[in-house]
Protein backbone atom coordinates (compact mmCIF):
# COMPACT_ATOMS: atom_id res chain seq x y z
CA UNK A 1 0.00 0.00 0.00
CA UNK A 2 1.28 3.64 -0.62
CA UNK A 3 2.91 5.51 2.05
CA UNK A 4 0.81 7.49 4.83
CA UNK A 5 3.94 9.74 5.94
CA UNK A 6 1.41 13.10 6.71
CA UNK A 7 5.01 14.63 6.31
CA UNK A 8 5.43 14.53 2.43
CA UNK A 9 5.46 17.75 0.44
CA UNK A 10 2.28 16.42 -1.60
CA UNK A 11 -0.58 17.99 -1.46
CA UNK A 12 -3.81 15.83 0.74
CA UNK A 13 -5.77 14.56 -1.41
CA UNK A 14 -8.68 14.94 1.22
CA UNK A 15 -8.53 17.92 3.68
CA UNK A 16 -11.17 18.61 5.75
CA UNK A 17 -10.83 21.75 8.06
CA UNK A 18 -12.77 22.56 11.14
CA UNK A 19 -15.65 20.82 9.75
CA UNK A 20 -19.28 21.14 11.39
CA UNK A 21 -22.89 20.34 10.36
CA UNK A 22 -25.96 20.09 12.29
CA UNK A 23 -29.97 18.83 11.59
CA UNK A 24 -31.45 21.40 13.81
CA UNK A 25 -30.59 20.44 17.69
CA UNK A 26 -28.61 16.98 16.61
CA UNK A 27 -25.18 17.94 15.41
CA UNK A 28 -23.64 15.28 13.13
CA UNK A 29 -20.31 16.82 12.31
CA UNK A 30 -18.90 19.05 15.10
CA UNK A 31 -15.42 20.58 14.28
CA UNK A 32 -13.37 17.52 12.45
CA UNK A 33 -10.16 17.99 10.58
CA UNK A 34 -8.25 15.54 8.96
CA UNK A 35 -5.92 15.06 5.51
CA UNK A 36 -5.61 12.48 3.79
CA UNK A 37 -2.76 11.51 1.68
CA UNK A 38 -2.88 10.63 -1.87
CA UNK A 39 -3.13 6.85 -2.13
CA UNK A 40 -3.56 6.19 1.41
CA UNK A 41 -6.67 4.17 2.22
CA UNK A 42 -8.52 5.91 5.54
CA UNK A 43 -11.11 3.97 7.12
CA UNK A 44 -14.12 5.54 9.10
CA UNK A 45 -15.36 3.26 11.64
CA UNK A 46 -18.01 4.75 13.81
CA UNK A 47 -21.28 3.60 15.59
CA UNK A 48 -24.38 4.44 13.74
CA UNK A 49 -25.41 8.39 14.04
CA UNK A 50 -21.98 8.98 14.62
CA UNK A 51 -22.18 11.14 11.83
CA UNK A 52 -19.75 9.43 9.04
CA UNK A 53 -22.16 9.62 6.41
CA UNK A 54 -22.76 13.34 6.90
CA UNK A 55 -19.07 13.90 6.94
CA UNK A 56 -18.88 11.46 3.26
CA UNK A 57 -22.01 13.27 1.80
CA UNK A 58 -20.01 17.12 2.92
CA UNK A 59 -16.62 15.39 1.33
CA UNK A 60 -18.87 14.77 -1.67
CA UNK A 61 -20.28 18.38 -1.77
CA UNK A 62 -23.93 17.07 -1.46
CA UNK A 63 -24.48 19.07 1.33
CA UNK A 64 -23.01 22.29 2.72
CA UNK A 65 -21.13 22.64 5.86
CA UNK A 66 -22.39 25.00 8.60
CA UNK A 67 -18.29 25.54 9.51
CA UNK A 68 -15.09 24.53 7.93
CA UNK A 69 -14.04 24.00 4.66
CA UNK A 70 -13.34 20.64 2.49
CA UNK A 71 -10.98 20.34 -0.42
CA UNK A 72 -10.55 17.56 -3.02
CA UNK A 73 -7.61 17.17 -4.64
CA UNK A 74 -7.27 20.96 -3.64
CA UNK A 75 -10.66 21.70 -5.07
CA UNK A 76 -13.90 23.01 -2.92
CA UNK A 77 -16.73 20.21 -3.94
CA UNK A 78 -19.29 22.71 -3.82
CA UNK A 79 -17.88 25.39 -5.94
CA UNK A 80 -15.23 23.93 -8.11
CA UNK A 81 -18.28 21.16 -8.86
CA UNK A 82 -17.39 20.03 -12.38
CA UNK A 83 -13.65 19.22 -11.53
CA UNK A 84 -14.42 17.36 -8.48
CA UNK A 85 -17.11 15.16 -9.65
CA UNK A 86 -14.94 14.39 -12.33
CA UNK A 87 -12.07 13.38 -10.14
CA UNK A 88 -14.07 11.64 -7.41
CA UNK A 89 -16.14 8.43 -7.10
CA UNK A 90 -18.19 7.78 -4.90
CA UNK A 91 -20.33 4.54 -3.63
CA UNK A 92 -23.70 5.79 -1.76
CA UNK A 93 -25.29 3.66 0.16
CA UNK A 94 -29.21 3.10 -0.27
CA UNK A 95 -28.50 4.85 -3.63
CA UNK A 96 -30.99 2.95 -6.23
CA UNK A 97 -30.04 2.97 -10.04
CA UNK A 98 -32.74 2.77 -13.23
CA UNK A 99 -34.51 -0.41 -12.12
CA UNK A 100 -35.58 -1.79 -15.52
CA UNK A 101 -32.17 -1.05 -17.28
CA UNK A 102 -29.35 -4.11 -17.06
CA UNK A 103 -25.87 -4.39 -15.98
CA UNK A 104 -24.23 -3.36 -19.46
CA UNK A 105 -26.69 -0.45 -19.65
CA UNK A 106 -26.11 0.75 -16.52
CA UNK A 107 -22.49 1.15 -17.37
CA UNK A 108 -22.50 2.63 -20.62
CA UNK A 109 -24.91 5.09 -19.29
CA UNK A 110 -22.22 6.12 -16.27
CA UNK A 111 -19.03 5.47 -18.28
CA UNK A 112 -20.14 8.38 -21.11
CA UNK A 113 -19.80 10.67 -18.21
CA UNK A 114 -16.32 10.26 -17.77
CA UNK A 115 -13.64 11.13 -20.32
CA UNK A 116 -11.78 8.57 -19.67
CA UNK A 117 -14.22 5.77 -18.84
CA UNK A 118 -12.44 2.09 -17.83
CA UNK A 119 -13.36 -0.56 -19.35
CA UNK A 120 -16.58 -2.30 -19.46
CA UNK A 121 -15.05 -5.70 -19.16
CA UNK A 122 -12.92 -4.51 -16.93
CA UNK A 123 -15.76 -3.17 -14.00
CA UNK A 124 -17.57 -6.32 -14.53
CA UNK A 125 -14.66 -8.65 -13.95
CA UNK A 126 -13.55 -6.94 -11.17
CA UNK A 127 -16.86 -7.27 -9.08
CA UNK A 128 -17.82 -10.62 -10.78
CA UNK A 129 -21.00 -9.44 -12.61
CA UNK A 130 -19.98 -10.47 -16.34
CA UNK A 131 -22.66 -13.59 -16.11
CA UNK A 132 -25.25 -10.47 -15.24
CA UNK A 133 -24.46 -8.05 -18.39
CA UNK A 134 -27.70 -8.41 -19.64
CA UNK A 135 -30.11 -8.92 -16.24
CA UNK A 136 -32.23 -6.38 -15.10
CA UNK A 137 -30.94 -3.84 -11.90
CA UNK A 138 -34.42 -5.08 -10.38
CA UNK A 139 -33.50 -8.80 -10.97
CA UNK A 140 -30.00 -8.78 -9.48
CA UNK A 141 -29.34 -9.66 -5.78
CA UNK A 142 -28.89 -7.27 -2.95
CA UNK A 143 -25.29 -8.21 -3.25
CA UNK A 144 -25.04 -7.89 -6.71
CA UNK A 145 -26.27 -4.46 -6.88
CA UNK A 146 -23.91 -3.60 -4.56
CA UNK A 147 -21.34 -4.80 -6.63
CA UNK A 148 -22.82 -3.28 -9.45
CA UNK A 149 -22.87 -0.13 -7.40
CA UNK A 150 -19.02 -0.14 -7.22
CA UNK A 151 -18.27 -0.77 -10.23
CA UNK A 152 -20.11 2.21 -11.41
CA UNK A 153 -17.86 4.18 -8.59
CA UNK A 154 -14.74 3.23 -10.40
CA UNK A 155 -16.04 3.57 -13.88
CA UNK A 156 -14.73 6.80 -14.47
CA UNK A 157 -11.02 6.20 -13.25
CA UNK A 158 -10.81 8.15 -10.22
CA UNK A 159 -8.47 9.86 -8.59
CA UNK A 160 -10.13 9.84 -5.32
CA UNK A 161 -12.79 7.18 -4.07
CA UNK A 162 -15.70 7.16 -1.71
CA UNK A 163 -16.62 3.83 -0.38
CA UNK A 164 -19.81 3.73 1.82
CA UNK A 165 -20.54 0.53 3.69
CA UNK A 166 -18.33 -1.33 0.94
CA UNK A 167 -18.71 -5.04 1.54
CA UNK A 168 -22.09 -4.98 3.75
CA UNK A 169 -24.74 -7.59 2.87
CA UNK A 170 -22.35 -9.05 0.89
CA UNK A 171 -20.93 -13.33 0.84
CA UNK A 172 -17.59 -14.14 2.42
CA UNK A 173 -16.48 -14.96 -1.27
CA UNK A 174 -17.41 -11.88 -2.41
CA UNK A 175 -15.78 -9.74 -0.10
CA UNK A 176 -12.88 -11.19 -0.34
CA UNK A 177 -13.01 -10.15 -4.09
CA UNK A 178 -13.76 -7.11 -3.49
CA UNK A 179 -10.94 -6.27 -1.29
CA UNK A 180 -8.99 -8.12 -3.85
CA UNK A 181 -10.07 -5.27 -6.23
CA UNK A 182 -9.63 -2.42 -3.54
CA UNK A 183 -6.35 -3.91 -2.87
CA UNK A 184 -5.58 -3.50 -7.07
CA UNK A 185 -6.62 0.24 -6.54
CA UNK A 186 -2.72 1.17 -6.00
CA UNK A 187 -2.75 4.67 -7.24
CA UNK A 188 -6.34 5.91 -5.90
CA UNK A 189 -7.06 7.80 -2.52
CA UNK A 190 -9.96 5.91 -0.99
CA UNK A 191 -12.15 7.01 2.35
CA UNK A 192 -13.35 3.68 3.23
CA UNK A 193 -16.56 4.08 5.82
CA UNK A 194 -17.02 0.63 7.17
CA UNK A 195 -18.51 -2.00 10.39
CA UNK A 196 -16.52 -4.69 9.65
CA UNK A 197 -13.29 -4.79 11.38
CA UNK A 198 -11.82 -7.55 9.23
CA UNK A 199 -12.32 -5.21 6.64
CA UNK A 200 -10.63 -1.90 7.95
CA UNK A 201 -7.74 -4.26 9.68
CA UNK A 202 -7.33 -5.86 5.58
CA UNK A 203 -7.55 -2.80 3.80
CA UNK A 204 -6.80 0.79 5.67
CA UNK A 205 -3.53 2.46 6.22
CA UNK A 206 -5.28 4.47 8.63
CA UNK A 207 -8.23 4.86 10.92
CA UNK A 208 -10.81 7.62 11.78
CA UNK A 209 -13.04 6.91 14.58
CA UNK A 210 -15.76 9.45 15.28
CA UNK A 211 -18.18 9.80 18.25
CA UNK A 212 -21.27 11.95 18.40
CA UNK A 213 -19.76 13.79 15.20
CA UNK A 214 -16.10 14.08 16.91
CA UNK A 215 -13.22 12.12 16.48
CA UNK A 216 -12.24 10.52 19.28
CA UNK A 217 -9.06 8.61 17.55
CA UNK A 218 -7.08 8.62 14.09
CA UNK A 219 -4.16 6.29 13.94
CA UNK A 220 -3.11 2.96 12.08
CA UNK A 221 -5.58 -0.13 12.59
CA UNK A 222 -2.22 -1.36 14.75
CA UNK A 223 -1.82 1.86 16.65
CA UNK A 224 -5.70 1.87 17.49
CA UNK A 225 -5.53 -1.15 19.07
CA UNK A 226 -2.43 -0.23 20.83
CA UNK A 227 -3.50 3.33 21.95
CA UNK A 228 -6.62 1.10 23.70
CA UNK A 229 -4.31 -1.56 24.83
CA UNK A 230 -6.49 -4.37 23.87
CA UNK A 231 -6.32 -7.55 21.62
CA UNK A 232 -7.63 -6.53 18.39
CA UNK A 233 -9.72 -3.64 16.84
CA UNK A 234 -12.81 -4.67 17.59
CA UNK A 235 -12.08 -4.23 21.35
CA UNK A 236 -9.99 -0.69 20.42
CA UNK A 237 -13.51 0.34 18.55
CA UNK A 238 -15.55 -0.58 22.22
CA UNK A 239 -12.87 0.76 24.63
CA UNK A 240 -12.48 4.53 22.43
CA UNK A 241 -16.26 5.00 21.30
CA UNK A 242 -17.74 3.03 24.66
CA UNK A 243 -20.15 1.72 22.21
CA UNK A 244 -20.47 -1.66 21.17
CA UNK A 245 -20.81 -2.71 17.44
CA UNK A 246 -23.63 -2.09 15.34
CA UNK A 247 -24.09 -3.30 11.68
CA UNK A 248 -26.57 -3.35 9.17
CA UNK A 249 -27.72 -6.48 10.00
CA UNK A 250 -28.37 -6.52 14.07
CA UNK A 251 -29.36 -2.73 14.05
CA UNK B 1 -1.57 16.57 -9.41
CA UNK B 2 -3.09 19.98 -9.95
CA UNK B 3 -4.18 20.33 -13.83
CA UNK B 4 -7.22 18.77 -14.86
CA UNK B 5 -9.18 18.75 -17.99
CA UNK B 6 -12.87 19.29 -16.58
CA UNK B 7 -15.21 17.81 -19.43
CA UNK B 8 -18.98 18.23 -19.13
CA UNK B 9 -20.36 15.22 -20.58
CA UNK B 10 -20.76 15.39 -24.33
CA UNK B 11 -23.42 14.70 -27.13
CA UNK B 12 -22.68 10.74 -26.92
CA UNK B 13 -23.53 11.58 -22.90
CA UNK B 14 -27.37 13.20 -23.54
CA UNK B 15 -27.41 10.16 -26.51
CA UNK B 16 -26.92 7.40 -23.92
CA UNK B 17 -28.86 9.15 -21.29
CA UNK B 18 -32.10 9.65 -23.30
CA UNK B 19 -31.66 6.28 -24.61
CA UNK B 20 -31.78 4.61 -20.95
CA UNK B 21 -34.72 6.74 -20.18
CA UNK B 22 -36.47 5.65 -23.44
CA UNK B 23 -35.73 1.96 -22.21
CA UNK B 24 -37.39 3.04 -18.47
CA UNK B 25 -40.50 4.27 -20.52
CA UNK B 26 -41.10 1.44 -23.26
CA UNK B 27 -40.29 -1.06 -20.28
CA UNK B 28 -42.81 -0.06 -17.98
CA UNK B 29 -46.00 -1.64 -19.61
CA UNK B 30 -48.24 -0.61 -17.40
CA UNK B 31 -47.12 3.02 -17.79
CA UNK B 32 -47.94 2.43 -21.58
CA UNK B 33 -51.79 1.53 -21.33
CA UNK B 34 -52.79 5.08 -20.29
CA UNK B 35 -51.19 7.40 -22.38
CA UNK B 36 -51.11 4.92 -25.47
CA UNK B 37 -53.78 2.41 -25.18
CA UNK B 38 -56.86 4.26 -23.33
CA UNK B 39 -57.14 7.02 -26.10
CA UNK B 40 -56.97 4.46 -28.79
CA UNK B 41 -59.78 2.92 -27.12
CA UNK B 42 -61.80 5.81 -26.74
CA UNK B 43 -60.98 6.64 -30.77
CA UNK B 44 -61.91 3.43 -31.94
CA UNK B 45 -64.93 3.22 -30.37
CA UNK B 46 -66.47 6.79 -31.37
CA UNK B 47 -64.98 7.08 -34.69
CA UNK B 48 -67.48 5.07 -36.75
CA UNK B 49 -70.16 6.63 -36.01
CA UNK B 50 -68.16 9.92 -35.80
CA UNK B 51 -66.88 9.44 -39.17
CA UNK B 52 -70.03 9.89 -40.82
CA UNK B 53 -71.67 12.98 -39.31
CA UNK B 54 -70.81 16.05 -40.74
CA UNK B 55 -70.82 19.18 -38.57
CA UNK B 56 -70.25 22.43 -39.45
CA UNK B 57 -67.93 23.20 -42.50
CA UNK B 58 -67.93 19.78 -44.52
CA UNK B 59 -65.70 18.68 -41.50
CA UNK B 60 -66.55 15.33 -39.58
CA UNK B 61 -67.37 14.91 -35.97
CA UNK B 62 -64.61 12.48 -35.60
CA UNK B 63 -62.25 15.16 -36.83
CA UNK B 64 -63.50 18.89 -34.99
CA UNK B 65 -64.57 16.64 -31.86
CA UNK B 66 -62.97 13.00 -31.14
CA UNK B 67 -59.53 13.61 -32.58
CA UNK B 68 -58.66 16.50 -30.65
CA UNK B 69 -60.08 15.02 -27.61
CA UNK B 70 -57.98 11.84 -27.98
CA UNK B 71 -54.82 13.85 -28.83
CA UNK B 72 -55.02 15.63 -25.62
CA UNK B 73 -55.53 12.74 -23.61
CA UNK B 74 -52.20 11.50 -25.01
CA UNK B 75 -50.95 14.90 -24.37
CA UNK B 76 -52.17 15.32 -20.83
CA UNK B 77 -51.62 12.00 -19.57
CA UNK B 78 -48.33 11.42 -20.15
CA UNK B 79 -47.05 15.07 -18.90
CA UNK B 80 -49.40 15.21 -15.86
CA UNK B 81 -49.16 11.27 -14.57
CA UNK B 82 -45.99 9.36 -16.71
CA UNK B 83 -43.32 12.28 -16.61
CA UNK B 84 -43.67 13.22 -13.06
CA UNK B 85 -44.44 9.34 -11.77
CA UNK B 86 -40.55 8.84 -13.38
CA UNK B 87 -39.32 11.72 -11.76
CA UNK B 88 -41.19 11.46 -8.39
CA UNK B 89 -39.76 7.58 -8.68
CA UNK B 90 -35.82 8.60 -9.21
CA UNK B 91 -36.20 11.33 -5.90
CA UNK B 92 -37.40 8.99 -4.00
CA UNK B 93 -34.77 5.99 -4.55
CA UNK B 94 -31.96 8.25 -4.32
CA UNK B 95 -31.23 7.85 -8.16
CA UNK B 96 -31.02 12.07 -8.55
CA UNK B 97 -28.95 12.30 -5.65
CA UNK B 98 -26.51 9.34 -6.99
CA UNK B 99 -26.35 11.24 -11.02
CA UNK B 100 -25.44 14.56 -8.45
CA UNK B 101 -22.02 13.12 -7.69
CA UNK B 102 -20.97 12.20 -11.18
CA UNK B 103 -20.24 15.06 -13.79
CA UNK B 104 -23.84 14.29 -15.12
CA UNK B 105 -26.12 16.74 -13.16
CA UNK B 106 -29.84 15.66 -12.65
CA UNK B 107 -31.10 18.07 -14.88
CA UNK B 108 -29.74 15.86 -17.66
CA UNK B 109 -32.41 13.41 -16.63
CA UNK B 110 -34.99 15.93 -16.15
CA UNK B 111 -34.31 17.10 -19.93
CA UNK B 112 -34.18 13.50 -21.06
CA UNK B 113 -37.60 12.93 -19.37
CA UNK B 114 -39.07 15.41 -21.45
CA UNK B 115 -37.19 14.57 -24.75
CA UNK B 116 -38.54 10.86 -24.54
CA UNK B 117 -42.38 12.15 -22.83
CA UNK B 118 -42.24 13.93 -26.02
CA UNK B 119 -41.44 11.11 -28.63
CA UNK B 120 -44.14 8.59 -26.36
CA UNK B 121 -47.01 11.37 -27.45
CA UNK B 122 -45.63 11.95 -30.97
CA UNK B 123 -45.82 8.01 -31.07
CA UNK B 124 -49.12 7.95 -29.23
CA UNK B 125 -50.64 10.72 -31.09
CA UNK B 126 -49.48 8.76 -34.42
CA UNK B 127 -50.82 6.00 -34.05
CA UNK B 128 -54.28 7.37 -32.90
CA UNK B 129 -54.05 9.55 -36.45
CA UNK B 130 -53.16 6.69 -38.70
CA UNK B 131 -55.69 4.48 -37.72
CA UNK B 132 -58.68 7.89 -37.99
CA UNK B 133 -56.87 8.16 -41.42
CA UNK B 134 -56.76 4.88 -42.81
CA UNK B 135 -59.70 3.43 -40.83
CA UNK B 136 -62.11 6.15 -40.36
CA UNK B 137 -61.08 8.08 -43.68
CA UNK B 138 -59.91 11.49 -41.17
CA UNK B 139 -58.52 14.35 -42.88
CA UNK B 140 -55.47 16.72 -41.56
CA UNK B 141 -56.77 20.21 -40.31
CA UNK B 142 -57.46 22.68 -41.96
CA UNK B 143 -54.90 24.88 -40.31
CA UNK B 144 -51.83 22.34 -40.31
CA UNK B 145 -49.92 25.27 -38.72
CA UNK B 146 -52.26 26.45 -36.19
CA UNK B 147 -52.52 22.72 -35.03
CA UNK B 148 -48.97 22.20 -34.59
CA UNK B 149 -48.89 25.67 -32.40
CA UNK B 150 -51.54 24.31 -29.95
CA UNK B 151 -49.64 20.78 -30.02
CA UNK B 152 -46.90 22.59 -28.92
CA UNK B 153 -47.85 24.85 -26.08
CA UNK B 154 -49.81 22.33 -25.17
CA UNK B 155 -47.04 20.42 -24.63
CA UNK B 156 -45.16 23.05 -22.63
CA UNK B 157 -48.16 23.29 -20.39
CA UNK B 158 -48.81 19.88 -19.63
CA UNK B 159 -45.09 19.46 -18.41
CA UNK B 160 -45.47 22.77 -16.45
CA UNK B 161 -48.62 20.61 -14.87
CA UNK B 162 -46.09 17.95 -14.62
CA UNK B 163 -43.38 19.62 -13.31
CA UNK B 164 -45.85 20.96 -9.93
CA UNK B 165 -46.87 17.58 -9.37
CA UNK B 166 -43.43 15.86 -9.28
CA UNK B 167 -42.48 18.99 -7.19
CA UNK B 168 -45.38 18.42 -4.39
CA UNK B 169 -45.37 14.29 -4.47
CA UNK B 170 -43.47 13.00 -1.82
CA UNK B 171 -43.76 9.59 -3.33
CA UNK B 172 -43.96 8.02 -6.60
CA UNK B 173 -47.46 6.42 -5.63
CA UNK B 174 -48.70 9.83 -4.66
CA UNK B 175 -47.40 11.25 -7.70
CA UNK B 176 -49.70 8.81 -9.13
CA UNK B 177 -52.78 9.69 -7.67
CA UNK B 178 -52.24 13.62 -7.62
CA UNK B 179 -50.97 13.11 -11.73
CA UNK B 180 -54.95 11.29 -12.35
CA UNK B 181 -56.52 13.72 -9.73
CA UNK B 182 -55.42 16.35 -11.89
CA UNK B 183 -56.21 15.01 -15.34
CA UNK B 184 -59.60 14.10 -14.15
CA UNK B 185 -60.31 17.16 -12.85
CA UNK B 186 -59.05 19.17 -15.80
CA UNK B 187 -60.29 16.44 -17.95
CA UNK B 188 -64.03 17.01 -16.47
CA UNK B 189 -64.58 20.27 -17.10
CA UNK B 190 -62.22 20.45 -20.75
CA UNK B 191 -64.91 18.20 -22.74
CA UNK B 192 -63.40 14.51 -21.47
CA UNK B 193 -67.29 13.53 -20.24
CA UNK B 194 -68.56 15.33 -23.26
CA UNK B 195 -68.55 18.62 -25.02
CA UNK B 196 -68.34 22.27 -23.34
CA UNK B 197 -72.35 22.79 -23.46
CA UNK B 198 -73.21 20.19 -20.82
CA UNK B 199 -71.36 22.51 -18.36
CA UNK B 200 -72.62 25.44 -16.77
CA UNK B 201 -71.44 28.47 -18.77
CA UNK B 202 -68.83 29.83 -15.85
CA UNK B 203 -67.14 26.48 -15.97
CA UNK B 204 -66.91 26.01 -19.88
CA UNK B 205 -65.64 29.77 -19.91
CA UNK B 206 -62.76 28.98 -17.26
CA UNK B 207 -62.11 25.81 -18.91
CA UNK B 208 -60.94 27.05 -22.19
CA UNK B 209 -58.26 28.97 -20.19
CA UNK B 210 -57.34 25.43 -18.81
CA UNK B 211 -54.55 23.22 -20.42
CA UNK B 212 -57.18 20.15 -21.24
CA UNK B 213 -60.02 22.62 -22.95
CA UNK B 214 -57.78 25.00 -23.76
CA UNK B 215 -56.22 22.36 -26.02
CA UNK B 216 -58.94 20.53 -26.97
CA UNK B 217 -60.84 23.51 -28.71
CA UNK B 218 -57.92 25.05 -30.23
CA UNK B 219 -57.10 21.73 -32.23
CA UNK B 220 -60.56 21.54 -32.83
CA UNK B 221 -61.05 24.67 -34.56
CA UNK B 222 -57.54 23.90 -36.28
CA UNK B 223 -58.91 21.23 -37.24
CA UNK B 224 -62.39 23.11 -38.89
CA UNK B 225 -60.33 26.12 -40.10
CA UNK B 226 -62.19 28.61 -37.42
CA UNK B 227 -59.78 30.77 -35.77
CA UNK B 228 -58.18 29.82 -32.66
CA UNK B 229 -59.53 31.56 -29.85
CA UNK B 230 -57.01 33.51 -28.24
CA UNK B 231 -57.76 32.33 -24.93
CA UNK B 232 -56.49 29.11 -25.31
CA UNK B 233 -53.15 30.14 -26.53
CA UNK B 234 -52.51 32.26 -23.51
CA UNK B 235 -54.10 29.86 -21.18
CA UNK B 236 -51.50 27.32 -22.56
CA UNK B 237 -48.76 29.64 -22.32
CA UNK B 238 -49.63 30.71 -18.49
CA UNK B 239 -49.68 27.21 -17.56
CA UNK B 240 -46.52 26.44 -18.88
CA UNK B 241 -44.75 29.53 -17.49
CA UNK B 242 -46.63 29.34 -13.95
CA UNK B 243 -45.74 25.72 -13.90
CA UNK B 244 -41.94 26.01 -14.45
CA UNK B 245 -41.79 28.72 -11.63
CA UNK B 246 -43.55 26.85 -9.31
CA UNK B 247 -41.00 23.86 -9.93
CA UNK B 248 -38.20 25.87 -9.84
CA UNK B 249 -38.72 27.23 -6.47
CA UNK B 250 -40.43 23.43 -5.18
CA UNK B 251 -38.62 20.74 -7.01
CA UNK B 252 -36.53 18.99 -4.78
CA UNK B 253 -33.65 16.52 -5.98
CA UNK B 254 -33.58 14.59 -2.84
Amino acid sequence: MAPTSMGSMSQPAIEVENLSKRYGEVVAVDDVSLAVAPGEVLGVLGANGAGKTTMIELIAGLRVPDRGRVRVLGRDPRRDRAAVRQLLGVQLQEAELHSALTVGELLGLYRSFYPDPRPAEELLDLVELRGQARTRFEKLSGGQQQRLSIALALAGRPRVVILDELTTGLDPRARRHIWAGVEGLRDETVLLVSHAMDEVQRLCDRVVLLDAGRIVALDTPAGLVAKAGVANLEEAFVRLTGKEIVTEENA
Amino acid sequence: MNEVTVRRPGAGSWLTLIGCEAKMVARDTAGLVVPIVLPLLILIMNAAAAGDQEVAGGRSALEVYVLPLVFTIVLATIGIVNMPSFLAYYRRSGLLRRLAVTPASPTMVLVAQMVVSLAQAVVGIGLAYAIAVVGFGARPPADVGMALAVAGLSVAAMYGLGMIVASVAPTPNSSVAIGLIAFFALGAVGGLFGGPDSLPEPVARVASWLPFGATVEGLSNAWSGASVDASNLAGLAISAVVGATVAAFLFRWD
